[in-house]
């Protein structure tokens, strides 16, 4: 049985593209097929934090218009053979797609994979709708900050409009620090706001950005943010796993330190 | 048509129907659907006293009557007036009653979490279980009680009601609005609030200004529903 899952937050820049490819790879890597849909028409680039820009050829606009066929527009992942993506057209715009084209394609690819990602685009217009039409589920990402969580609590409502039962959210990008000082708002924060299931707590850690930019997601490396992620990973496929302790360690010395920064 | 069974007379209040004496009742009944089906547009959403003319009816009767004006049309008949009492004064004065208690003693609940962009309405006074989010709305013409925390905008007694309240377990709106008072929430940021704000608390219009109190007995007596 396969299950699609939006990867979705409202605000731009919170983390939904290196959400959707750390999440997608860790399936992977978890022996789950998987295929990733790139529905940010326009703004293309979950091919490129995955590594694969220089592999494509079709993407999703095509499929939906008959240029190709959907096996031909999939690219196959370079270093998990059960891991594909459909990118998006980089030369169209959001309305190239509508809903309902959207629930035949994914529809299609059902029998194929056993988890469908959905990397939505910013925003609750038509990108949106499309990204939400097909999907199961959700995982909503968000950072601390109140203009995301303002944002992501918008797109809560509207998914429950839209029938999307099963929302999970991601707080992305946390600083344990500034929660100690009582600068940021921490994950119960956040979760007593949302009042949704909280799936995942990714600390804010260089590594994200350096897979980022390595087109190498870091999901299950050695780095707290990749083991964050396959966490989340573990938690999607329904296991219990206990939340990371996010708290930068160091002795006594090292917080007089970071008292006097 | 030859003759016209049903004439139908308005003011702002409410509708005087002239009747006529001979026809069966069901042939009259059947009459004034028509009638209110064609004027149903004139009519939409409106909350009326209604007083009969011509015809003896029985109480029964005069129910069949009202229950066909508001299956036709969106015309909510809010009580019948016996003859004799058709002055424009006297039905405002018992509509204006009617609204008002409608409003504020009956009520209706809400499950769920309001959230950022949503907004609920209601005619009468509204009982959430469930937090109101920042960015959501509630517009009611009676009293809101929050079963949860308040962070949204809240408008009570929307209808005109200076008397309506507001009540939350958690109360940090972001504005209220009693009738035409408006308060609005300190410049503080709203997750410092959280902390200091977890005693329930009602909120209620005195001069056009909203105040803010904890709640207590001396509260509670002082509220009129």
């Amino acid at each position: 049985m396969s299950e699609v899952i939006v990867i979705t937050s409202g605000k731009g820049g919170v983390g939904k593209t290196t959400t959707t490819a750390n999440v997608g790879t860790g399936l992977a890597k978890l022996n789950k097929k998987v295929v990733l849909i790139d529905t940010d028409i326009g703004l293309r680039n979950l091919d490129v934090v995955m590594g694969l820009e220089n592999r494509i050829v079709y993407n999703l606009v095509d499929v939906v218009e008959g240029n190709c066929r959907i096996k031909q527009a999939l690219i196959k992942d370079k270093r998990y053979p059960n891991l594909y993506l459909l990118p998006s057209a980089q030369t169209r715009d959001k309305t190239a797609v509508n809903p309902e084209q959207m629930i035949k394609l994914i529809d299609e690819l059902r029998e194929e994979f056993d988890y469908i990602l959905l990397d939505c685009p910013a925003g609750i217009e038509q990108g949106f709708k499309n990204a939400i039409a097909a999907a199961d589920r959700a995982l909503i990402v968000t950072t601390p900050e109140v203009s995301a969580i303002r944002d992501a609590d918008r797109i809560i409502g509207l998914l429950e409009a839209n029938e999307i039962k099963k929302s999970e959210l991601i707080v992305n990008r946390i600083r344990m620090d500034m929660v100690e000082s009582g600068n940021m708002m921490s994950m119960d924060d956040v979760v007593e706001i949302l009042a949704i299931d909280l799936i995942g707590a990714v600390p804010d850690d260089e590594s994200v950005v350096i897979s980022t930019n390595q087109g190498e997601p870091c999901v299950g490396d050695g780095s707290l943010a990749g083991q964050a992620y396959m966490n989340i990973c573990h938690r999607v496929l329904g296991e219990e796993v206990a939340f990371l302790d996010l708290k930068i360690k160091g002795g006594f010395f090292e917080k007089l330190k970071r008292l006097f920064k | 048509m030859g003759q016209q069974t049903v004439v139908i007379k308005s003011n702002r209040y409410g509708i005087t129907l002239f009747l006529d004496k001979h026809i069966p009742f069901k042939d009259l009944l059947h009459d004034i659907s028509e009638k209110f089906r064609a004027s149903s547009k004139f009519f939409k959403g409106a909350q009326m006293a209604i007083a009969m003319e011509g015809r003896n009816l029985s109480r029964e009767e005069q129910i069949k009557i009202v229950q066909a004006i508001q299956e036709s049309s969106s015309l909510e008949i809010l009580c019948i007036f016996e003859q004799d009492t058709l002055e424009e004064s006297y039905m405002k004065q018992a509509v204006e009653e009617k609204l008002k208690e409608q409003d504020a003693s009956n009520g209706r609940f809400y499950k769920g979490t309001l959230r950022s962009g949503q907004v609920l309405e209601s005619e009468t006074s509204i009982i959430i279980l469930g937090d109101v989010n920042p960015g959501a709305t509630v517009v009611s013409k009676g009293n809101v009680v929050v079963l949860g925390a308040l962070k949204g905008t809240i408008h009570a007694g929307a209808a005109g009601n200076e008397r309506a309240f507001v009540v939350a377990l958690h109360m940090m709106p972001v504005q209220i609005k009693i009738a035409d008072a408006i308060g609005r929430s300190d410049d503080q940021p709203a997750y410092l609030k959280r902390r200091h704000a977890s005693e329930p608390k009602i909120a209620y219009a005195e001069d056009g200004k909203i105040y803010m109190e904890l709640i207590t007995k001396e509260v509670i007596n002082d509220i009129r529903i």
